[in-house]
């Protein structure tokens, strides 16, 4: 009798033990949060000669002056740790989270466009110092920034043969 | 002391008056605390096998979102010199470049005792693997030379067969063609030590293939790391990833999680038995000693005397049990190699694992004494006494 009373108890707390250990397999990763822009690197104004990416890309000289728009993705993860580069696409690209009914959880990475040539779509974004060097702050630590903001960057284009375009940014102006 | 205890002699002259019961006692206990040590072993090997994999200096470069299953990346051949000749943290002596290209796939493996092939790990690399990854050890043989395989230490366990049939000079067939194994090595227990290693231009050719799968590189400092990583942002047409070796791993442990915790309740349900075998065991102790465990209060001793005489039975068997188990797992289960998917490992029985096995088993011990020892103390001594 009195076993059947510990019994059904220690099995109960048994199995209670091991679920609440849990079983997640969701990766844990450190997240920088979007802390207050560094003023220095931020604009307080959108300028208004920004041109979306592919125009940039197109029309584009190594080291020509420009000021470039898009929106912060094109990967699932779009950002250098440690570092303020990142990479943006073109504002005429969807993102998976604008489609009804998707349920991506990375909709930033822009996958489900059809658009067929996202690598041309897209430029990285190296916020530099006065002596060219990369800041060596996260870019969502120093400007406040996160994934699908749409941002203006006005700084140096850097082309290789490639065709690969990198913006050497001086300013960033961030839509709220 | 609130109470005057029994004699120790006591509790452990009882276990010698029923020999049989006492031995049969121990023997369930110390298979229980067998099966935990088992369990442990394995866990502990597993966890051991993926920490060790990764050094911090070593960063992947691998085709983007590869990163979980690089078997699957692939990268144009020249992709090393472009790398080498890119990025200015990368470790160098005497003018060498630590960047080694390699091809990494499962294979098919059919060695000279057995036609029936096995799912192998293949690597073909260069001269520049054993600069990159550092644990590695020649432990026999020569550097693999045209035609030729380097076997890792538990290469054998991980194609389920007998070493012999991959000792120094004999054939491996294993794309299309046939391999001689030039020696062996060790890798500090990582899981390269489960792989085939061949020359990379060799395996490319066998496989009539021009591509890669991953770079390692092996950076000055932390700042090379986030050089590689920015190189891959910058280079947007390449497609590529830069996954740091230990995040590689970290993953994979991440991937083994839901194994480990089952593993995790598989001990504790072996236990949970444990304890209800205990149980039992004890409680007919008890049943059978009526007459005795009244006569003892008659005498003058407490009920808590009593039960404490239990309870210092019960952990003797378990502790007696506890160390018959680790006697017997000690040489069989420790080392033993084991087969998972990425490779293979040897089981573990650490002084982590001994740790649990023993704590696991003075626990069944104690914890399976004290409801037949609570029944004692609540027999009235009168009726006890005319118990049959």
């Amino acid at each position: 009798m009195q076993v059947r009373h510990i019994v059904l108890p220690t099995f109960v707390l048994t199995i209670a033990t091991v679920i609440g250990c849990g079983i997640s397999t969701a990766p844990t990763t450190t997240t920088p949060t979007a802390a207050a822009p560094d003023a220095r690197y931020v604009l307080a104004e959108e300028p208004a000669d920004a041109q979306p990416v592919i125009a940039v890309r197109m029309a584009s000289k190594d080291g020509d002056e420009v000021t470039i728009t898009g929106r912060i993705g094109g990967d699932v993860d779009p950002w250098v740790k440690g570092r303020a580069t990142f990479v943006i696409v073109d504002p005429s690209l969807h993102a998976c989270s604008e489609r009804e009914g998707d349920k991506c959880e990375t909709p930033w990475d822009f996958c489900c466009d059809e658009i067929g040539h996202l690598n041309q779509s897209k430029a990285t974004i190296k916020i530099v110092d006065d002596a060219g060097e990369t800041i060596a702050t996260d870019a969502r630590e120093l400007l406040g920034v996160k994934e699908l903001q749409t941002v203006t960057i006005r700084g140096q284009a850097k082309r290789d043969e490639a065709g690969n375009l990198t913006v050497l940014g001086k300013g960033v102006y961030v839509k709220r | 002391m609130f109470f005057r205890p029994l004699p120790w002699d006591y509790g452990v002259r009882n276990l010698w008056r029923r020999p049989g019961r006492s031995a049969l006692t121990m023997l369930g206990l110390a298979t229980v605390v067998f099966l935990v040590l088992l369990v442990t072993a394995f866990v502990r090997g597993l966890e051991a096998t993926l920490a060790v994999s990764g050094d911090e200096r070593v960063v992947l470069v691998h085709s983007l979102g590869a990163s979980e299953n690089i078997e699957n990346s692939t990268m144009p051949g020249r992709s090393s010199g472009l790398l080498a000749a890119s990025l200015r943290r990368i470790e160098s002596r005497f003018g060498e470049r630590y960047v080694s290209p390699e091809l990494y796939l499962g294979s098919e493996v059919t060695t000279a005792g057995s036609s029936v092939p096995c799912k192998g790990l293949v690597r073909g690399v260069t001269l520049a693997a054993p600069l990159v990854r550092r644990q590695f050890q020649l432990q026999s043989g020569a550097w693999p030379s045209a035609g030729e395989v380097l076997v890792g230490r538990l290469a054998a366990a991980k194609l389920g067969r007998d070493p012999r049939e991959l000792a120094s000079g004999q054939t491996l067939h294993f794309e299309g063609r046939d391999w001689t194994v030039s020696g062996q090595f060790a890798a500090g227990g990582s899981a390269l030590e489960s792989e085939l290693w061949c020359p990379v231009e060799d395996l490319q050719q066998a496989m009539k293939r021009q591509d890669l799968s991953l770079v390692a590189v092996t950076v000055t400092d932390a700042e090379g790391a986030v050089d590689l990583a920015e190189f891959c942002k910058e280079r947007l047409d390449l497609e590529w990833q830069s996954t740091p070796e230990t995040a590689y791993y970290a993953a994979l442990q991440r991937h083994y999680g839901p194994v480990r915790a089952v593993a995790w309740l598989i001990v504790v349900l072996v236990a949970g038995a444990g304890v209800f075998a205990g149980l039992n065991t004890m409680y007919g102790a008890v049943v059978g000693r009526v007459r005795e465990l009244a006569m003892l209060q008659t005498l003058g001793f407490s009920r808590r005397a009593i039960a404490l005489s239990i309870v210092q039975e019960g952990t003797l068997l378990a502790a007696g049990g506890s160390l018959v188990a680790a006697a017997i797992a000690l040489p069989l289960v420790s080392g033993a190699a084991v087969r998972f998917t990425m490779g293979a490992f040897n089981l573990r029985l650490d002084s982590t694992a001994l740790i649990i096995g023993m704590l696991t088993g003075l626990a069944i011990g104690i914890v399976g004494s004290l409801p037949p020892a609570w029944r004692a103390l609540r027999m009235p001594v009168v009726e006890a006494l005319k118990a049959i």
